[in-house]
């Protein structure tokens, strides 16, 4: 495979730089060779933030290119949007749909635009396939918050021509998590697969 | 996963390891046996300090948090005067505070290999300027070296250990954001016995005062020995195992592609599907050996420089073709941008047009399509955190100034108080800026005060630097402002970390990697230098602090207050860890009248806005239960969520 490049999106301190770590990691044990890139320090502060994973024989440098992004990981509907124009066309976005309302918002300084919007763009300007799902409440149900991005991860192994095996990832996620977090982890990852089987009617 | 911070030191030779830029680093100057490191954290270079804590204890190494990049330059120098292995890492800004024993000492040399690891931020994504390091590297005739993966990072490590040493010679590995904080698949390679051991090296440092004291005799020496010395590691470069020339020996066009640029080159090649080229990749921008570059240009009919900020390879790949009379184009910044970060798009659009021909992708209809994304996306720069004690000294300086004060403010997590609501950040130039700002301001306003205003605040500048850059450079602004009896007040905003870096330790609780310093109260620090009003408060206590401020606005001269409460992030991080919980507050629907002074005055992150409510919320994932907003409220609509409540 040349290459494979996913973009990770959200905000700061929900869990992005792991999520990107457990990709990496799994896509290292399945043989490729590994790009990752993030960025540290203020930006990190509730900001909005982006990590690059790309893996494959032709991939140099850490960040994904414009137009090339096979599908976005959006842990935050706007935060996905910010980042569309790394995904090609035709690509994928597999986001949760629970908003993180910026404090400009509160302010009365901006507008949060409906979901209905984001996914239109996705859709009929990018034509990117959408996968929307509320993944905090799946986390919450598996035991807590904190398992969003595991919740994301598994239903990103169901996408069409994911090359990663859902199996091989959720050996790096129980090998990544502390050993009581497991369980509910592993938990999580299921109804990830669960919710992207469904919105894609497998 | 094993934590990375041990994988760095694993005995596992041939094992592949996913690394960041700066981890790589890490087991780099491992590998080549270093044995004294010294490094003031700065974005995007603390990871390397950060994992070098970790593992110094263990393998031997003596390493330190020093209290800033010049005082580590320092350490390092003398560890490598002494015949050691050493190396100070720091963020470019962090060499213009080094600058002046770099540039003072380079003619001196070293005994042991010397590497002075500077992190350049393109681009800016956490940082007050643009510069670019190589230029500093051709001002002191030191050469470079820069990577293109994490790999390259740690093998060039090691390299730039034995090249110093060769040459006696300081040597800079420069890296940006994009090789600092880029992960990627690293071999491991073999570590040294006395490493492997943990066992601490000690040198040996033999007088010699003809080179070590830069009197004016001896810097007149170092003058030409220095530029000879440059001359004869140009050469040697010519042999470096990280310069090459690859691609299609009979192609017309040539490629020039230094450090990371050349990641990018090679990604733009490949979606170009453009093979009859030649490419001059460069490990080393400066000096950039010339044997190298006569092979690369024989047989070309132009050439293209693929570089990223200044034209530091340029300028000398033209100076030299100039000489060597050759006249064929050579192309660089006229179509590769000279600000900002390298990208594939941009070296793609460069190499398409020095081709002549269509790039990959339409990137005009791109730009148009995500222009029109992003008119609906709300902006989300980042913020201080939830709890953050910044937020409530903020709050108390611009009430008890009435909002008309006048705030420097310095580098750190608090230079976000410029944003809304807070708005009490009017000037950061650099590290510890702000004392000697205010003062300036101070003289330039004096007169400006109105009658009001001197019979009551007596003052109307007040400054804001953290603890940690308040012991980097602030230490001398204070003892100017108090000498020169200066009257303003400077608000220390003590969280007890250095926070924005990744909470690495400071004087003011002297905790170090390896067990407890000295600790320095910076309330000791301002009485012994004769400031006028001397106060400690804790900033979760708002009114307490509010009141603090008004008596020190009151004084005439130097006013110091310590805002003294230990960094959110760090705290909730620890209490995560050991599993502990804390309170949370929630709003109570009867008492809020949506007045929204806690949004539009104190502007917690944890807060917002329910519109169809008319009301503020808390989003209980992000309340830390700091109370801020309980005392800010004037209805008491902020209540905490009892025990067992949900």
């Amino acid at each position: 495979m040349k290459e494979y490049n996913i973009v990770i999106a959200g905000v700061g301190g929900q869990g992005v730089l792991t999520a990107a770590n457990i990709l990496g990691w799994a896509a290292l044990r399945a043989g490729y060779k590994v790009r990752m890139g993030e960025v540290h320090g203020m930006s990190q502060r509730f900001g909005s933030v982006v990590s690059y994973v790309r893996f494959g024989e032709e991939v140099y440098g850490s960040m994904v290119p414009e137009g090339k992004g096979d599908v976005i990981l959006g842990f935050e509907p706007v935060e996905a949007l910010r980042y569309i124009n790394h995904l090609k066309e035709g690509g994928i976005a597999v986001v949760n749909t629970k908003p993180i309302v910026p404090v400009q918002v509160s302010m009365g300084q901006a507008r949060y635009p409906s979901l209905d919007e984001i996914r239109e763009i996705f859709e009929k300007e990018f034509r990117a396939k959408w996968i929307g799902f509320n993944a905090e409440e799946l986390a919450i149900k598996a035991g807590h918050v904190v398992t969003t991005n595991t919740v994301l991860i598994g239903a990103l192994t169901q996408i069409p021509e994911f090359p990663l095996d859902a199996e091989h990832v959720r050996e790096v996620i129980k090998l990544s998590v502390p050993p009581k977090a497991v369980e509910m982890n592993m938990k999580a990852f299921d109804l990830g697969i669960e919710a992207a089987k469904e919105i894609l009617g497998l | 996963m094993a934590k990375v911070t041990d994988m760095v030191l694993w005995d596992k030779p041939g094992e592949k390891v996913l690394l960041l830029g700066n981890q790589a680093i890490a087991r780099g100057a491992l590998e080549a046996n270093i044995a004294v490191y010294a490094a003031y954290p700065g974005t995007p270079s603390s990871e390397l300090t950060d994992t070098m804590a970790v593992v110094a204890k263990k393998a031997g190494v003596y390493m330190e948090y020093s209290t800033n990049e010049k005082v580590a330059f320092e350490t390092a120098l003398a560890a490598a005067w002494s015949g050691l292995r050493a190396m100070t890492a720091m963020k470019h800004v962090g060499l213009n505070v080094a600058a002046d024993t770099f540039l003072s000492s380079v003619g001196m040399g070293v005994e042991g290999g010397f590497v002075i690891m500077v992190a350049d931020d393109p681009s800016m994504w956490s940082s007050q300027n643009e510069q670019d390091t190589r230029v500093y590297a051709k001002f002191a005739n030191v050469p470079v070296l820069e990577p293109t993966s994490p790999q390259e990072a740690k093998e060039m490590t090691k390299y730039a250990f034995e090249l110093s040493e060769k040459f006696k010679h300081f040597v800079i590995l420069r890296t940006t954001t994009r090789s600092s904080h880029a992960r990627g698949d690293v071999v491991l390679g073999e570590l040294p016995e006395e490493i492997k051991a943990g066992k601490r090296k000690f040198g040996k440092f033999e007088k010699d005062p003809s080179r070590f004291v830069d009197v004016p005799s001896n810097a007149r020496r170092f003058h030409p020995l220095i530029l000879e010395k440059i001359e004869k590691i140009r050469e040697e470069l010519n042999n470096c195992p990280f310069n090459w020339i690859e691609g299609d020996e009979n192609a017309k066009v040539g490629i020039i592609a230094p450090g990371l640029a050349y990641a990018y080159v090679k990604e733009a090649l490949h979606w170009l599907g453009i093979e009859n080229v030649k490419v001059l990749k460069l490990g080393t921008p400066f000096p950039v050996p010339y044997g190298l570059l006569e092979k690369f240009f024989e047989g070309l009919e132009k050439v293209l420089i693929v570089e990223e900020l200044e034209p530091v390879v340029e300028e000398q790949v033209k100076t030299w073709a100039y000489d060597r009379g050759i006249r064929i184009p050579i192309h660089g910044k006229d179509l590769v941008p000279r600000v900002y970060e390298m990208t594939t798009r941009r070296a793609v659009t460069a190499i398409a047009k020095f081709l002549g021909i269509d790039g990959p992708l339409n990137y005009e209809e791109l730009d148009a399509k995500y222009r029109k994304a992003l008119e609906i996306v709300p902006p989300r720069p980042p913020s201080l955190c939830p709890a953050c004690p910044h937020r409530n000294s903020f709050y108390a300086i611009k009430k008890a100034t009435r909002a008309r004060g006048i705030y420097p403010s310095d580098i750190g997590c608090y230079t976000l108080g410029l944003l809304p609501p807070l708005q009490t950040v009017d000037t950061t130039v650099a590290m510890g800026g702000s004392i000697g700002i205010a003062h300036g301001l101070e003289i330039a306003q004096h007169g400006a005060l109105t009658e009001e205003q001197r019979r009551g605040e007596k003052k109307i500048i007040v400054a804001t630097i953290g603890d940690s850059t308040f012991y980097h450079t602030g230490l001398p602004a204070l003892a100017n402002a108090i000498y020169n009896r200066s009257n303003i007040l400077i608000v220390v905003l003590d969280n007890l970390v250095t926070a924005m870096t990744g909470d690495q330790p400071n004087p003011s609780t002297g905790q170090t990697p390896h067990g407890m310093g000295k600790r320095i109260p910076i309330e000791d620090v301002a009485k012994a230098m004769g400031a006028d009003f001397v106060a400690v408060v804790d900033p979760y206590d708002i009114k307490a602090t509010y009141e603090t401020i008004k008596k020190a606005l009151e004084v005439e001269g130097v006013s110091v207050v310590v805002s003294r409460q230990v960094c959110a992030l760090y705290r909730i991080g620890q209490m995560r860890r050991r599993g502990e919980k804390w309170p949370i507050y929630y709003v109570d629907e009867d008492a809020c009248t949506g007045c929204k002074i806690c949004i539009n005055a104190y502007g917690c992150p944890a807060i917002y806005w329910d519109e169809e409510k008319k009301q503020a919320r808390i989003e209980p994932s992000m309340c830390w239960g700091c109370g801020g907003c309980a005392q800010v409220c004037p209805f008491d609509a902020f209540k905490p969520v009892e025990e067992g409540e949900e």
